[in-house]
This record gives structure tokens, C-alpha cells and sequence, in this order.
């Protein structure tokens, strides 16, 4: 089981935090430590510093990890939505501001070799997608040493937001080389309709190909994607955004039920055993 | 500067141990923190048979606390002894196995197959949690109490501690109860019953409706818990409730705790346990002691 033996607890401060979209925040924090070590699809356990209300930390997914001016890992970049107590407060810090942080957590994508990899997320739930999507087309690697990726012939990000000024980090996923694709509740940007219709229709697309899907996002849409998966015959890895306490596996709170061997279901931790899971383990 | 401390028969090295439920199985733990600098490991408690635990949510943040309502999620006692024991002895930390019955005969067994584990330094009954069905009667009839203590006791040569609830009417009833029965030290105080509510909903927050309090919201019962216990008993106590710094440390100790127990520090603060070992030793100078033991129970309520 992946527990927590690298990880590192400390306070780091806030380098920048801007907004990117509607309700939406990127926030860089200096962390060295983490930031060699981490790789997409694992997560940082955020804390404001000093403060007992809220008392526990939050669950943020890798966005990207960023260097310093010798080209080593040093930052790293959080996406956010601005939600409730924690988020809320985050939005107003400043350059200089501590927050406490414990990571890198979780077991993180691990992607076989395929001809196309198909990111697919629902609201803030794009956040893993971009350090995987720069880690398959070779933009960028992850991890110490370095992990090293068998390199699809094509990244794509179904990316589904209820409105158009929800989209954050657009330009990013298409610097990376990201094939981005956009569905809207709403019909105010890209397919109007639901981010699984575009699924079904890329694969209809591509059919005969190798193809793996990773999924991020509401539960409903990752149970929907599942199905939508598993009747085409389509490898589907999800990231789970259980409610978590403490990231490290101690407190039991972030269990989902999880297929055994035998065919039954078990409570296991998402935080040391997920937040990865293939989707077909999940007994949604 | 003496940091050892003595439970009956029970010794640590150093006062400072971490709660049962709140640092898994340690092994979660030991890429952040140095496990063997702890006084004391108290495990996830566990059952004879495997519990799956309560649906979710089973925990839900509170100003300054959060409630849980995990309910003893466990593989039950033989996967432990088989799987999580090995390495909790290879720690050379004393391990103190927490344990949950349904019944007294339960406690017992449990107890008597705890009783001469390499590395099981004691055995912590848990009559206290608010999640399960059943075994909460110990922690709440005196008389249960007692006579549950004195057959573990009995049974078995482990030290035996009693884990105390706050949710009683007179807590020093309990203290009395557990002591009378020969535990080796009390445990106090496990969680606060408590509750939240979504009222655009109209549903409650917690999977299982209510659950416990823990966190630094507690840590003024857990004070007063152990300031009414020391009245009435000689019998060691582990201050539990809260605790987060080493000033909160040290008003336990102060109140007449021998040791503590960290808990939900451990999840917001995983390294709390070890930067509380690192300032002991100067706040026992700062009251001029050269041990633990010297400052227990010095709280001074004479009128001024
Ligand atoms: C593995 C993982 C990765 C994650 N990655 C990201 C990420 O990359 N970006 C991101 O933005 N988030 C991410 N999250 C979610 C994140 O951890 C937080 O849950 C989220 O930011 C909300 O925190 P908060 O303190 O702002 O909101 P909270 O105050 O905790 O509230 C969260 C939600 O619960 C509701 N709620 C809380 N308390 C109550 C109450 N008493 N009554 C009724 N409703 C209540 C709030 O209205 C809100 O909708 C991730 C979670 C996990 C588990
Ligand atoms: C998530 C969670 C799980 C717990 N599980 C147990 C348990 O299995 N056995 C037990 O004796 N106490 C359990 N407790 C209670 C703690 O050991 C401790 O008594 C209580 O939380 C008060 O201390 P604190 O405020 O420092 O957390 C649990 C507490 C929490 C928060
Ligand atoms: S969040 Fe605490 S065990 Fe997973």
C-alpha cells in the first residue's frame, strides 16, 4: 500500500495566488521537496497555518509542478474552486503567507501504454489533468528519479463546466498540446450538453484503437463515465474526491467501497489506497 | 531530565503517546514521524470479529473539533495479531492494544489473547466509543464498570487501562468504578456525543446520525474530567481531549494526568507528537522539575 513514506510536513509560503476563472484560483506555494517528488494524480494535504477553524487540511490535487531558476522542481501550482471555510479564506491570501502542507499522498495515475489517452473531467475535477496530459506528450516529468511514460500518439481533455466563465486553464491545456474539448450545461461554450456525450462520441471515433480513459469529476458523472467505459470495452481509471480528514490513512473517515478478489466490497482508504482506482473496482 | 513516567504496571519512557483511532496501525505513519521517540502507540481499537464500520460521511469538521462516527471499522483481532502486530513490535515503542467487546466475556477473551504478545505492553479497554451498539453500557453503569475491569483483570497479566466516555452524569463515578477494579491507569476522555445538522435538507451530516466530538473544542471537559478524576483516585490517569501543543500538554499534566494521549492533533498536524517531545523537557524547567512526575496534579485551587 502506497503510505505516505515520503512525505513531508511543513509550512511553505504562498508565492502567488491569481484568478483564473469564475470562483476559480491558482495558488503556487514553495515546496521543494514536494515538488520533486510528486506525480500526477497524487494530491497535498493544505492547511491554513495557525488557524483552528477550519481546523483539518484539504485534499488538493498536483495541477503542475514548477522550477526554480536551475530548472529543479520548486513549486508547486494548486487549482481551486472556492467552495466553503477553507477556500474562501484561501482566495484572500497573499504573496508571503504560510500555509502548512503535508504530501505528496495517494497512489497518483499510473497509465498503460495505449494509442490514446482520454482525460475526461467534470468541473474543478480538470485539476490532475494537465501535469498527466504534459507527462504523456513528454512536456514535462514527474517524480524522483523521473517517471518514465510509454507516450500515447494522442492526449485529449474532455472537459464538461456548467458555464463558459467556469473553464480555468484553458491556455495551459492547449500550451501543453492537450487536444482540448469543451461541453457546457448551458450551451455558453463548446458541445452543450454533457461531458460523457463527447465521451461516447470520441469513442465511437476511434474505435479499433488503444484507447485509456482517466476520469476526474462529480461521482455521478465519474459513475456515468464508468458505464459509458465499460460498454465500449475502454480501460477507465478514476479519481476519487472522497471527504477526507486527514490524507495519511489514519483516521479511516475517506472510504468507498472497493471490489475484492472474491466479488464483495470492502470500505478501503481512499487516501493511501486512491485516489486512483480503476473504475470497474468501484462499487459505485 | 526524568521524562519516564509509570501507569501501575505499566512504564514509558516519556508521557507523550498518540490516541487509538487517530494514527492507524503507525505504519501509515513512519514516513512522518519518528515513531520510536513516542512514549506509547495505541492502535486503531479493535473487535474480536471484522467490522466494516458505518457508512459515510463518517466525519464532518466543527469549529475548532470535528465529529466522527468511523464505528470500529476493523479486520478483527486475529488479522491483527497476524498482519499489524509484527511490525507494531518492531518499533520497540510499548504498544498498547485498544480492544472493544460486546460483552464482558468478549473484553475478556480479547484481553487473554492480547495477555503475552511480544511487544503488547498493555491493554487499553475501550468502553467508551459512541459508535457501536453494545459495550457502551461499561462505560456508563459503575458497577459494569467495575466488575468488566477486575475480570480483564483477573484473566490476564497485562496492565489493564479503562478507557473513560465524558458522557456520563459523574464522571468521577466512572474513575472510581475503573480504579476499584484494579485498572492500572484511566484513559480520559474519549469522545464527546455530538451532532450536525444540514437544514436545507433536513438531514443530518454524519451517515450515522450522531457521532463524537473530538479536537481542541473538548479539551475543556477533558480538563475538568481529569481534574474531577484525580479527586476521588490515586490510579494513574492519560489525559486525552484536544491536546495539540505542549502547552496543552503540560495543563493536563498539571491537572493530574501522568501521561496523554494526542489525537486528532495527528491529522492536521501529523508532526505534532514529535514537537511536543522536543519542547518538554524546557516547560518541566520552567516550573524548576527535573521529572514528569514531579509536576502531576500540581494544580493549586486554594482561593487567592
Ligand atoms: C483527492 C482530492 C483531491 C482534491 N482536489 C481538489 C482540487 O484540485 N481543487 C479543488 O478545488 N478541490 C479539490 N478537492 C476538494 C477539496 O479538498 C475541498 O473539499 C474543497 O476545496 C472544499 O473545501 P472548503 O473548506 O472550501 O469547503 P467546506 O467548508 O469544507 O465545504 C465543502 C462543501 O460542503 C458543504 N458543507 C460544509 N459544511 C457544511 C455544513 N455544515 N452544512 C451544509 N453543507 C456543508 C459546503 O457548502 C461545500 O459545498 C479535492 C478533494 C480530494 C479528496
Ligand atoms: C476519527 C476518530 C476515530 C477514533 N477512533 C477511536 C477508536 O477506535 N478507539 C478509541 O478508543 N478512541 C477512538 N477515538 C477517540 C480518540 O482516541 C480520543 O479519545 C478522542 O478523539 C479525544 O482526543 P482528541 O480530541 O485529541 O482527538 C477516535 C477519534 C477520532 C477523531
Ligand atoms: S483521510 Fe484519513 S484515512 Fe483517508
Amino acid at each position: 500500500m502506497p503510505f505516505a513514506l515520503e512525505a513531508v510536513s511543513t509550512s511553505v509560503p504562498v508565492v502567488e495566488n491569481v484568478q483564473l476563472a469564475t470562483r476559480t484560483y491558482r495558488v503556487r506555494i514553495e515546496c521543494p521537496q514536494i515538488a520533486r517528488q510528486v506525480v500526477p494524480g497524487q494530491f497535498l494535504m493544505l492547511k491554513l497555518a495557525g488557524n483552528d477553524d477550519p481546523l483539518l487540511g484539504r485534499a488538493f490535487a498536483l495541477y503542475d509542478t514548477v522550477d526554480d531558476a536551475s530548472g529543479q522542481p520548486a513549486m508547486v501550482d494548486i487549482v481551486y474552486l472556492v467552495m466553503g471555510k477553507m477556500t474562501a479564506r484561501l482566495a484572500r491570501y497573499q504573496p508571503g503567507q504560510m500555509l502548512d502542507v503535508w504530501g505528496p499522498l495517494g497512489n497518483g495515475f499510473e497509465v498503460p501504454e495505449c494509442d490514446r489517452l482520454i482525460m475526461v473531467a467534470g468541473g474543478i475535477g480538470q485539476t490532475p489533468m494537465l501535469a498527466l496530459g504534459k507527462e504523456y506528450l513528454g512536456g514535462r516529468s514527474y517524480g524522483q528519479p523521473a517517471r518514465s511514460v510509454h507516450q500515447p500518439q494522442h492526449v485529449s481533455l474532455l472537459y464538461g463546466v456548467r458555464s463558459a466563465d467556469l473553464v480555468a486553464g484553458e491556455a495551459d491545456f492547449r500550451a501543453a498540446g492537450i487536444d482540448l474539448k469543451l461541453a457546457s450545461d448551458d450551451g455558453s461554450v463548446g458541445h452543450h450538453g454533457f461531458v460523457t456525450e463527447l465521451l461516447a462520441h470520441t469513442l465511437e471515433e476511434t474505435t479499433g484503437q488503444r484507447r485509456q480513459v482517466v476520469c476526474c469529476g462529480p461521482e455521478v458523472m465519474m459513475e456515468r463515465v464508468a458505464e459509458v467505459c465499460h460498454s465500449a470495452g475502454v480501460p477507465c481509471q478514476v479519481s476519487l474526491e472522497t471527504p477526507m480528514a486527514c490524507g495519511i490513512g489514519i483516521c479511516f473517515s475517506c472510504v468507498a467501497k472497493i471490489r475484492q478478489p472474491d466479488g464483495s466490497w470492502d470500505y478501503r482508504r481512499t487516501c493511501v489506497e486512491g485516489p486512483v482506482f480503476d473504475a470497474q473496482a468501484i462499487e459505485w | 531530565m526524568d521524562l519516564s513516567v509509570s501507569l501501575g504496571r505499566l512504564r514509558l519512557p516519556n508521557p507523550v503517546m498518540v490516541a487509538s483511532g487517530t494514527f492507524g496501525y503507525a505504519r501509515e505513519m513512519q514516513g512522518l514521524v519518528d515513531l520510536g521517540r513516542l512514549g506509547g502507540i495505541l492502535p486503531k481499537t479493535i473487535t474480536k470479529q471484522p467490522r466494516p464500520g458505518n457508512a459515510p460521511w463518517r466525519t464532518i469538521e466543527t469549529p475548532a473539533g470535528m465529529l466522527n462516527s468511523i464505528g470500529l471499522d476493523n479486520d478483527g483481532i486475529d488479522s491483527f495479531l497476524e498482519k499489524l502486530m509484527p511490525y507494531l513490535a518492531s518499533l520497540g515503542v510499548p504498544i498498547v492494544v485498544s480492544v472493544a467487546g460486546r460483552s464482558a466475556d468478549e473484553f475478556v477473551e480479547l484481553a487473554q489473547q492480547l495477555d503475552g504478545v511480544t511487544g503488547v505492553a498493555a491493554v487499553e479497554l475501550n468502553i467508551s466509543c459512541p459508535n457501536v451498539s453494545g459495550g457502551v453500557d461499561f462505560g456508563t453503569d459503575p458497577a459494569m464498570c467495575e466488575d468488566l475491569v477486575r475480570r480483564c483483570r483477573e484473566a490476564t497479566e497485562v496492565p489493564i487501562l479503562a478507557k473513560l466516555t465524558p458522557n456520563v452524569t459523574r464522571i468521577a463515578d466512572m474513575a472510581r468504578a475503573a480504579s476499584a477494579g484494579g485498572a492500572d491507569a484511566l484513559s480520559m476522555i474519549n469522545t464527546c456525543l455530538g451532532m450536525a445538522v444540514d437544514w436545507r435538507n433536513r438531514r443530518p451530516m454524519l451517515g450515522n446520525v450522531m457521532g463524537g466530538l473530538s479536537g481542541p473544542a473538548i479539551k475543556p471537559i477533558a480538563l475538568r474530567c481529569v481534574y474531577q478524576a484525580r479527586q476521588v483516585t490515586d490510579t494513574p490517569i492519560i489525559g486525552i481531549g484536544g491536546i495539540a501543543n505542549i502547552n496543552d500538554v503540560m495543563e493536563f499534566l498539571v491537572a493530574g494526568a501522568t501521561a496523554v494521549q494526542l489525537g486528532t492533533v495527528n491529522f492536521y498536524h501529523p508532526r505534532a507528537s514529535m514537537e511536543v517531545l522536543d519542547a518538554l523537557p524546557g516547560a518541566l524547567e520552567e516550573l524548576s522539575a527535573g521529572s514528569v512526575t514531579e509536576v502531576v496534579g500540581t494544580l493549586n485551587t486554594e482561593k487567592k
